[in-house]
């Protein structure tokens, strides 16, 4: 053994030397700078040791958190990242898809050129060409249908300002995020209760109850941080969830709930805390309206009752309920995300109100430990040097904000979903789909692609061939997330707001264009040239103008705290009221319930039937939506720990014959998929989780490329009477072993 | 003369995975190596359950069975405890990869030698943490001094008694665990 013990030296990584030599040498991009030296692996070594590491500060692109993060580029390559410390959003944290995403640079499959569909086929065109063609079209569509006909969709990211206002310049009211499949019922409760979306404060809280939430899986890296924290200063982390999520590994209890009755919980839990006078008397008094509606209404809903429905012990709910209120105003009910109340089910909208009135009773509003309305820097204005458009004048074709329609639905995200049935009908001719891929994250997708397909044109702005990319008439090629420079971003609010930028780190590879610089070029184009006269330095200036800090200062940070620190206490809320509106006059008046009141969920699960089964989804920590199943870092731990099955209750499957690793057959009312099950007893009987993320059917994503299934493959096409969700959990399956 | 080691509290292992591709970034792994193995466990009945996550790596042993078979003296134990492997040395063998009791070896396609967790140790000795230590949304690692009992990382291995794994084997791991 002594032999083996030698001096401490410093060893070399040689993987930095030898391994980045071949591959350099093998991708042909030596030749210029190693000239005579090519292959030379001595001399080689020693000008690539010398050469120095670049750190850039940029934000992340692999998922729409936009951590902050610091790319190391050696020899104008890549060659990992880090976290940016200050980011209020990941505190110096990097997750897998993060260092994972970074390959996608160097993935073959990327678009390299503007591509135009020539019958089945894509040929080659000029970015010229290009923008040429596609706004002859687009005015031609405009001159026939008007500006209702045209529509935009995208991923929200900071760039989504410019995208508005080239659908403001050309009158069209038609932008769209895809919150109605994520998160615009939990937006639309809390707007109605409290006037807008808060935080919560994590770090200080003494109790957390997590609805549906998983922040470990759906990763959120601050939260994460902040609960863990938590507990180790003492809190106490409740999950409830029907799947035991990688939350609840880090919680104290986990409470199985049937999926869809979450509702039922909270209403309970209000009743408990109004029976027992468990809440903040001053706080409703002085900060709500409602209250004797309230106390008359849940005087229904008492724990024995809501035992029956959610399947959790009424004495479980009558302690969680006393443990919480002792912590009040330092314990919090999550705000909740997408799982449980984002966008699942019919009484979504109803459930995210009673989390936020249960919250308003804890008196925890804007208090320290429990939900904050955050600090978010306030952008400087390109008017009146760069006049904005004039805001339409028509309504949004797919009711949001328009009352008989979907009056409580959030105008600035649209209903996603609606862009395919509003195509069926004629109503949307032309559009452009930016950073998004709604042909696999949409629910239904053959009704989705017979609406994409429908569309006179179609413009696709992505960095691969999705499958929606690969259906449209013109694909424009983004450069990839290193680089190019992106819109001065404000999505890192916190105690402190924070201004960050993406920024270019290396030189594109391909002739792509970053997406700010394409959205400019189209206007040009299409006439609006007037609305346009910045390019994105100059408007990124402007935009910093109320902080006092400068463009050069922010791109050597990255991150900026600009404004002044999160205070303690409530101000006038955005309400009709100016407070808490436990009743809600604006929905009685809208002819909604005022007041949450149970509601089933649209279907249920045939109990007498032993293949019936709810089917729910959710994320794992190594994959956004569909956008990263193609890259190979992360797609070989899904394949390595065998992460695509389909989650089955052991009891369920026992009974039906399956086992552990067997594959199973999956159908609901709309479509069918086969995949293997992982039989577990951290499911609730009642419902069978698909991981979302796989189910990829775009050949040109060769990795990804039939790997598991989509539960968007199940879903039919809902849209909540309310806020015009998807109601994406509302889907009953029966599953056969195949 | 510091033993570097580890603290791993895998109660607060999700199973992420970043870890993992972390790692493979800092050295320049390919796609299907890695030095980051996690492994999951289920416990009890529904509703009475609880999972773990439990990341492997090399043990970085005292008494390290790699080290005894290898047949050309590439594998190395410094002073400070970190085993490495000398790829000059290293002929591609295998026989440690099949000694090391915790499977944290794996053979490198494209250079036809064994490589494992090398503890960062060029970032360790600009002062610097590991890559699967600093990128950790929950903290389940501590890196530091095993030989310093004001250090946090010794702290933290007495304050939960934290063990190594299959101590029964004698190979005395620089990695001590805390599970559940």
């Amino acid at each position: 053994m002594d032999r083996a013990l030698v001096d401490m030296k410093s060893p070399v990584n040689f993987r930095m030397t030898r391994r980045g030599f071949l591959k350099m040498a093998g991708a042909g991009l030596t030749a210029a700078t190693l000239g005579n030296t090519l292959l030379d692996f001595a001399t080689w070594e020693k000008e690539v040791q010398a050469a120095p590491i670049e750190m850039i500060p940029t934000q992340c692109n692999g998922c729409g958190n936009r951590c902050g993060i610091f790319a190391y580029v050696k020899n104008e390559r890549i060659w990992k990242i880090e976290g940016n410390p200050e980011a209020n959003g990941n505190l110096g944290l990097i997750c897998p898809k993060g260092h994972g995403y970074v390959h996608e640079l160097y993935n073959p499959q990327r678009l390299k050129g503007p591509l135009k569909r020539v019958g089945n086929q894509f040929e080659p065109i000029s970015w010229e060409q290009a923008y040429q063609e596609i706004s002859q079209k687009i005015n031609m569509i405009l001159l026939e249908n008007g500006p209702q006909s045209l529509f935009w969709v995208n991923y929200p990211q900071s760039n989504n300002l410019y995208a508005l206002r080239l659908m403001h310049a050309l009158g069209c009211p038609n932008y769209f995020t895809h919150g109605s499949t994520c998160y615009t019922a939990r937006n639309a409760g809390w707007r109605m209760t409290v006037g807008e979306l808060p935080s919560n404060d994590l770090g200080n809280a003494r109790y957390i109850l997590i609805i549906g939430r998983n922040p470990a899986g759906g990763i959120d890296l601050a939260e994460v941080k902040k609960i863990v924290e938590a507990k180790e200063k003492g809190a106490k982390v409740v999950v409830v969830d029907p799947r035991h999520s990688e939350t609840a590994i880090l919680a104290d209890e986990w409470l199985p709930i049937k999926p869809g009755t979450d509702l039922a919980l909270l209403l309970s839990m209000i009743h408990v805390m109004i029976r027992e006078e468990l809440y903040d008397k001053e706080f409703v008094k002085e900060k709500t309206v409602g209250f004797q509606e309230l106390e008359d209404e849940t005087v229904y809903y008492p724990p024995e009752w809501a035992e029956k429905i959610c399947e959790i012990p009424a004495s479980t709910i009558v302690r969680i309920t006393r443990e919480i209120a002792q912590t009040k105003p330092k314990g919090l009910l999550h705000r909740g995300y997408h799982g449980a109340f984002g966008s699942q089910y019919l009484n979504s909208f109803q459930t995210a109100r009673a989390l936020a009135i249960a919250n308003s009773l804890l008196g925890n509003i804007n208090r320290e430990g429990g939900i904050y309305f955050p600090k978010s820097a306030k952008l400087g204005e390109l008017q009146p040097k760069h006049p904005a458009p004039d805001l339409p004048t028509i309504p949004k074709g797919d009711g949001t904000g328009t009352l008989g329609r979907y009056p409580v639905g959030s105008y600035g995200d649209g209903i996603t979903h609606a862009i395919p049935e509003l195509a069926l009908r004629g109503e949307l001719k032309a559009g452009f789909v930016y950073h998004n891929n709604p042909l696999r994250t949409n629910p239904n997708p053959k009704r989705v692609i017979a609406g994409y397909k429908k569309l006179d044109l179609l413009v696709v702005i992505d960095t691969v061939l999705s499958e929606t990319a690969s259906i449209a008439h013109y694909v424009l090629p983004e450069s990839f997330y290193l680089e190019r420079t992106e819109a001065i971003d404000t999505k890192h609010s916190g105690k402190r707001a924070q201004v960050s930028i993406q920024q270019q780190v290396v030189k594109p590879l391909y002739n792509t264009r970053p997406g700010t610089q394409i959205i400019i070029e189209l206007a040009k184009h299409l006439g609006v040239e007037k609305y346009f006269k910045f390019n994105i330095e100059e408007a990124n200036r402007i935009r910093l103008e109320p902080f006092g800090v400068t463009l050069e200062e922010l791109k050597k940070k990255g991150f900026l705290f600009v404004g002044e620190e999160w205070k303690e206490g409530l101000p006038q809320l955005g309400t009709p009221s100016g407070k808490v509106e436990i009743y809600s006059k604006a929905l009685e008046d809208m002819g909604f319930s005022p007041l949450p009141r149970w509601e089933e969920p649209l279907v249920s699960p045939d109990s007498k039937d032993p293949h019936s089964f709810r089917l729910l989804h959710g994320k794992q920590a190594i994959h956004t939506h569909a956008m990263t199943a193609n890259q190979p870092y992360l797609m070989e731990i899904s394949r390595y720990y065998d992460m695509v099955r389909l989650w089955l209750n052991s009891e369920r499957g026992r009974r039906l014959g399956i086992k552990d690793g067997d594959e199973v057959e999956v159908e609901s009312n709309i479509g069918k998929g086969r995949i293997r099950v992982r039989l577990t007893d951290g499911i609730h009987p009642s419902a069978v989780w698909l991981p979302s993320g796989y189910g990829i059917y775009s050949r040109n994503l060769k990795h990804a490329f039939g790997v598991g299934l989509s539960y968007n493959d199940f879903v039919p096409t809902l849209f909540d009477p309310t806020v015009g969700h998807a109601m994406t959990s509302e889907v009953i399956v029966k599953v056969r072993k195949a | 003369m510091p033993r570097y080691g580890m603290f791993i509290d895998a109660t607060k292992c999700v199973g992420c995975h970043a870890c993992r591709v972390a790692c493979q970034n800092q050295n320049e792994l390919p796609v299907k190596e890695n030095f980051n193995r996690i492994e999951e466990r289920e416990y009890g009945r529904f509703p009475d359950f609880n999972r773990e996550f439990l990341p492997v790596q090399c043990q970085h042993c005292d008494n390290p069975p790699c080290l005894k078979v290898c047949p050309t003296g590439a594998t190395y134990k410094r002073k400070d405890g970190v085993v490495l492997v000398d790829e000059k040395k290293c002929v591609g063998c295998k026989y440690c990869m099949v000694a090391c009791p915790y499977s944290v070896r794996v053979i490198s396609e494209e250079h036809g030698i064994v490589e494992k967790c090398r503890l960062c140790i060029e970032m360790v000795e600009k002062g610097e943490q590991p890559a699967c230590v600093t990128t950790c949304m929950t903290r389940v690692r501590t890196f530091g001094d095993l030989s310093d009992p004001a250090s946090e990382v010794s702290k933290k291995i007495g304050k939960y008694r934290a063990k190594t794994l299959r101590a029964d084997l004698n190979t005395k791991p620089s990695l001590y665990y805390r599970k559940a």
